[in-house]
């Protein structure tokens, strides 16, 4: 009984503990792929059967084997950079606008009641109108085609960050605000030291669904007015045919997409204390 | 609140998704009801000033910066600087080659590098906002904006003549317009020359175009049309969704080469050197004798640039594609073929080349805008079958739209400076070479 | 001795009680207040020489479209047809995403594999989809709502999930000790215990289909709300146009509307906590 006995008790349990993390982290991995293999797997079969038959054969072009190789083709070319580099341009300005624009007032609706029952309407019917009827004024108040992709962008995106944030807002404990105020605490302290980071995990929730419904509303704005961006390259394999491309660019926007989520997931995790009740 | 774990390695990802109903749905949560109000804003600026003075205040400058100067009522500003947008198709080409090619430099006038737009909304509403001030657009809608909207536009050149065709599926056996009934018939726009070519030709065989949903019974002598995004027409063919489209170039071409579509019919070959997509320009830049030396050079540009690609065909084609200048995105071949393949031997069945005389090609550069075409084209609007409201041309008289919407002058002078315009086989040979019969035999 | 009137300043308001009371009146401030701001903007493009020919797009005008419209019929057969592709849609998203929702919360091996090639499908911006789906459905109809399927379908997937991963243990315990098949526990323990956040999903995938819809509509079809739009667009009639945007933007508030009750309604669980 010594400490060489405990040092050597004490290894195999670190080592344990490092060699549990690596696997359930290889086995993260294992699943990633796995899963994805299974999903291209599939996609594979479902071309195969409209390339053998004839009257589709010229359809083949879907498939995973062709679409790879364009995503390399258009890596090279240096398409992918440039059409992620002018979407991702658009989607941040009109993300920021519409945090800029949804946290105060969602704030604003989560400590007033009078603000939110007036607003309560308006919002809910100007939310529902679908972003793309927006496009004609668009074109018409907006000098540049950027402007306008980010004009629509931010009112399809102003809605969840707004609503979350209110929400977020809406289970503070009153307790709190009291306290605080007893503190002697004033307004402006009350937001900084206590709304914001109180409500920062609900932002984040609410972040992270604007950037879902910006995705969907950024291809359809791009088909119209630009030379750039993933959507314009979507429209431009479309229009010659180029069927490879395609799915080559469908692929891209899935993966950038599926980045951007898990990034918003790992800040989503990193800022989730619970509530104890 | 303890979450209830169903396994060790829970993901939370899951509870975090859609997983609490209060986020994102804009009600109260009933559990719990914040306190009322608070004065921010008074309370942060500390002073005596209170919310409703600073409303006040701001509404007030506001409003000042709202009230209009005396100049604002004026009529909108001459921009010399000459801004086009266009739709990737050959019509465009007259005014591409002309900034391309520096002739609108060559009259002391300078221009931007056009804008592409590939919706004919967008554009309308993009030139409407004067963002642009030169464009082309399909004729009908110039009449719908001056007539139906009262906004000041003047049709001053045609773009172009011909430089569309009907196509049809390979797997349709369709031989000619009589085997069109039951059959589906896509348009790239209701209000286009397309449009209203391909009813005088489904009327002309006796078939009855009608507007129904896809899968709508039709009589034996009926076609069905519908609109279609042109980038949509070929793979709508290639999967047997329609039957035939007719649209401008190149989509006939991208759908020859890639969508096994066969060539039923070349417009131009119908109706002799027919307009299709116009030059359109603000009435106050068409009509203002101030402007008249600028709008005189811009139509010397196009005369111009017209006559170089009448003559220079091939390296026209290669300008505006995609290994060239990259005005229209797509690659030589199909350009080429689009602006270029009129061979009537190769047409020759279907024939879709039956008047060889005309000497007509897959598309030619004519500015002069015939009165008398436009009149046909008056008329024939109210006659064609499309779902949007016409009562606007009741009243209207073919003879007073084609005085009164195009602007003859300034294309006459430009005109009469280059007499190379007559080597166009649609202009009569013989006579007055500014007024014609118009010619369609089906 | 006449009735005291309250001698309260010139604005006496008398206070609402009634909180539905107080909801109406707020309500209606808010729509006025938004009318106002509208009319606010189309008195911009007015007073700009440049832009004077959109003020079709106002209240005023927008007003007196509606009974053009509706008179034609036009808004009643728009909102049939979009109304028909978006619930058979909306349909196949439920039919679709419950039992994957149902899979993923139940199998730990679904749930890890499926991960990754969902979250790249659910990323992969609908409207991608609008090339093969033209090519591989046979009628515009069928490609349409396909295009709603898939953009619905991962919400409803993603709710049904969490909510099953909320369900106690204790539950299935019990049922199983009790003899239940997997058909009882499927009907009688998960079903009635995930209704609410199915239907938090589906109020999520009603949001995002109606967001699809109109872009969809683009394609070969001459009904729709979509096509309404364009449409009007397309003959310069912008009053039409905003007359038709308020349409989709009620029905969309109504259909929002009708879920929340409902959600309401099957909030029965929550209150435990």
């Amino acid at each position: 009984m010594s400490t060489g006995a405990a040092s050597a008790a004490a290894a195999p349990a670190g080592a344990d503990a490092s060699l549990r993390l690596l696997k359930s982290k290889g086995e993260g991995l294992f699943n990633f792929f796995a899963g994805l293999a299974i999903l291209f797997a599939f996609w594979w079969v479902g071309v195969y059967f409209i390339a053998i038959n004839p009257a589709t054969a010229q359809f083949a072009g879907f498939g995973p084997i062709p679409a790879f190789r364009a995503v390399a083709t258009l890596w090279e070319d240096g398409m992918i950079q440039r059409a992620a580099w002018a979407s991702g341009y658009r989607m941040g300005a009109g993300l920021l606008i519409a945090i800029a624009i949804g946290v105060p007032i969602g704030i604003l609706m989560g400590r007033s009641r009078t603000f939110r029952e007036v607003s309560n309407s308006p919002f809910q019917l100007l939310r529902m109108i679908s972003p793309l009827s927006w496009e004609p004024i668009a074109v018409i108040v907006f000098a540049g085609w950027d402007q306008a992709i980010i004009f629509l962008i931010a009112v399809a995106s102003v809605w969840p960050v707004a609503f979350a944030t209110a929400a977020g807002v809406a289970k503070v404990d009153p307790a709190w605000f009291k306290v605080a105020r007893n503190l002697g605490a004033k307004p402006w302290h009350i937001l900084t030291q206590i709304v914001v980071p109180a409500i920062t995990l609900d932002i984040l929730t609410g972040i992270r669904l604007a950037l879902g419904v910006a995705w969907i509303v950024l291809v359809p704005a791009e088909f119209f007015g630009v030379t750039s961006g993933l959507g314009y390259t979507i429209e431009d394999a479309r229009e010659t045919l180029s069927y490879d491309h395609l799915m080559a660019m469908v692929l891209v926007i899935g993966a950038i997409g599926y980045l951007l989520d898990s990034i918003f997931v790992q800040l989503i995790k990193r800022y989730n204390w619970t509530r104890a009740a | 609140m303890r979450r209830q774990r169903n396994d060790d390695h829970e993901d939370t990802r899951l509870d975090l998704l859609l997983d609490n109903p209060d986020v994102a749905d804009g009600l109260p949560d009933p559990k719990l009801i914040p306190d009322d109000e608070f004065d921010y804003l008074g309370s942060a600026l500390k002073t005596g000033v209170n919310r409703r003075m600073l409303l006040k205040a701001g509404a007030l400058a506001a409003l000042s910066g709202v009230l209009p100067s005396k100049g604002a009522f004026a009529q909108k500003k001459l921009d010399p600087v000459v801004k086009i947008c266009y739709i990737p198709i050959t019509d465009a080409a007259a005014l591409l080659i002309a900034h391309e090619l520096g002739y609108f430099k060559r009259e002391g006038i300078d221009s931007e590098r056009p804008t592409l737009i590939r919706s004919w909304s967008a554009l309308v509403e993009a030139f409407q906002a004067h963002k642009f001030n030169l464009t082309h657009m399909l004729n009908p809608i110039p009449i719908w904006m001056r007539y139906n909207n009262k906004f000041p536009v003047k049709i001053t050149a045609w773009d172009h003549t011909n430089g569309s065709a009907l196509v049809v599926g390979a797997h349709t056996g369709i031989k000619s317009f009589k085997d069109f009934g039951g059959k589906q018939l896509a348009v790239p726009f209701w209000y286009s020359n397309h449009n209203i070519i391909a009813q005088m030709l489904l009327r002309d065989a006796g078939i009855t175009p009608v507007i129904r949903p896809q899968d709508a019974k039709l009589a034996p002598n009926e076609c069905n049309l519908l609109v279609l995004p042109p980038p949509d027409m070929p793979p709508s063919l290639a999967s047997k969704k329609i039957d035939a489209y007719i649209v401008a170039e190149p989509f006939n071409a991208l759908g020859e080469i890639k969508a096994g579509a066969k060539m039923l019919r070349f417009t131009g070959d119908v109706w002799k050197g027919h307009p299709c997509c116009v030059v359109v320009m603000h009435e106050a830049d068409a009509m203002d004798p101030a402007r008249a030396a600028w709008t005189q050079g811009i139509h010397n540009a196009i005369v111009a640039a017209q006559i170089y690609m009448a003559e220079n065909r091939k390296e026209t084609a290669h300008l505006l594609s995609r290994e060239g200048k990259n005005y229209l995105p797509f690659p030589v071949e199909v350009v080429d073929r689009a602006m270029n393949f009129y061979d009537p031997a190769y047409y020759s069945n279907p024939p879709a080349i039956k008047h060889v005389e005309w000497q007509q090609s897959r598309i030619n550069f004519q500015a002069w805008p015939y009165p008398s075409a436009t009149k046909i084209v008056a008329e024939e609007l109210k006659k064609v079958v499309l779902t949007g409201d016409r009562a606007f041309m009741d009243d209207l008289s073919p003879d007073f739209v084609a005085k009164d919407l195009v602007n003859y002058g300034f294309i006459k002078k430009a005109l009469e400076a280059n007499p190379k315009w007559r080597n166009d086989l649609s202009v009569p040979r013989t006579g007055d070479p500014y007024a014609r019969n118009e010619v369609i035999v089906v | 001795m006449s009735a005291a009137v309250a001698p309260a300043g010139m604005l006496a308001f008398p206070r609402l009680k009634s909180a539905g009371a107080r909801r109406l009146v707020y309500g209606v401030l808010g729509l006025s207040a938004m009318l106002g701001i509208w009319e606010i903007g189309t008195l911009f493009l007015h007073l700009n020489p440049g832009t004077r020919t959109f003020t079709t797009f106002g209240p005023v005008p927008t007003f007196e479209a509606f009974p053009v419209l509706w008179g034609q019929g036009k808004i009643q057969s728009a909102v049939a047809a979009s109304g028909y592709r978006l619930g058979i849609g909306l349909l196949i998203a439920i039919a679709f995403g419950v039992p994957i929702g149902i899979l993923m919360g139940r199998s730990k091996r679904f749930r890890e594999l499926s991960n990754s090639p969902f979250q790249l499908l659910r990323m992969i911006s609908p409207l991608s989809w609008m090339p093969l789906a033209v090519i591989v459905f046979a009628a515009w109809n069928q490609a349409i709502i396909f295009l709603i399927a898939i953009a619905s379908v991962w919400p409803v997937a993603f709710a049904t999930a969490a909510g099953l991963a909320k369900v106690d243990p204790a539950w299935f315990k019990v049922a199983r000790n009790l003899g239940a098949r997997p058909m009882h526990m499927l009907t009688q323990v998960i079903l009635p215990a995930i209704t609410f956040d199915v239907l938090t999903g589906i109020r999520l995938a009603l949001g995002v289909g109606w967001m699809v819809l109109v872009p969809a509509e683009l394609l070969g079809v001459t009904s729709g709300l979509g096509y309404a739009i364009r449409d009007a667009r397309e003959t310069l009639s912008y009053n039409h146009l905003t007359a038709m945007v308020l349409v989709i933007g009620v029905i969309g508030y109504m259909l929002d509307g009708i879920c929340v009750q409902l959600i309401k309604r099957y909030s029965w669980h929550h209150r435990g906590e």
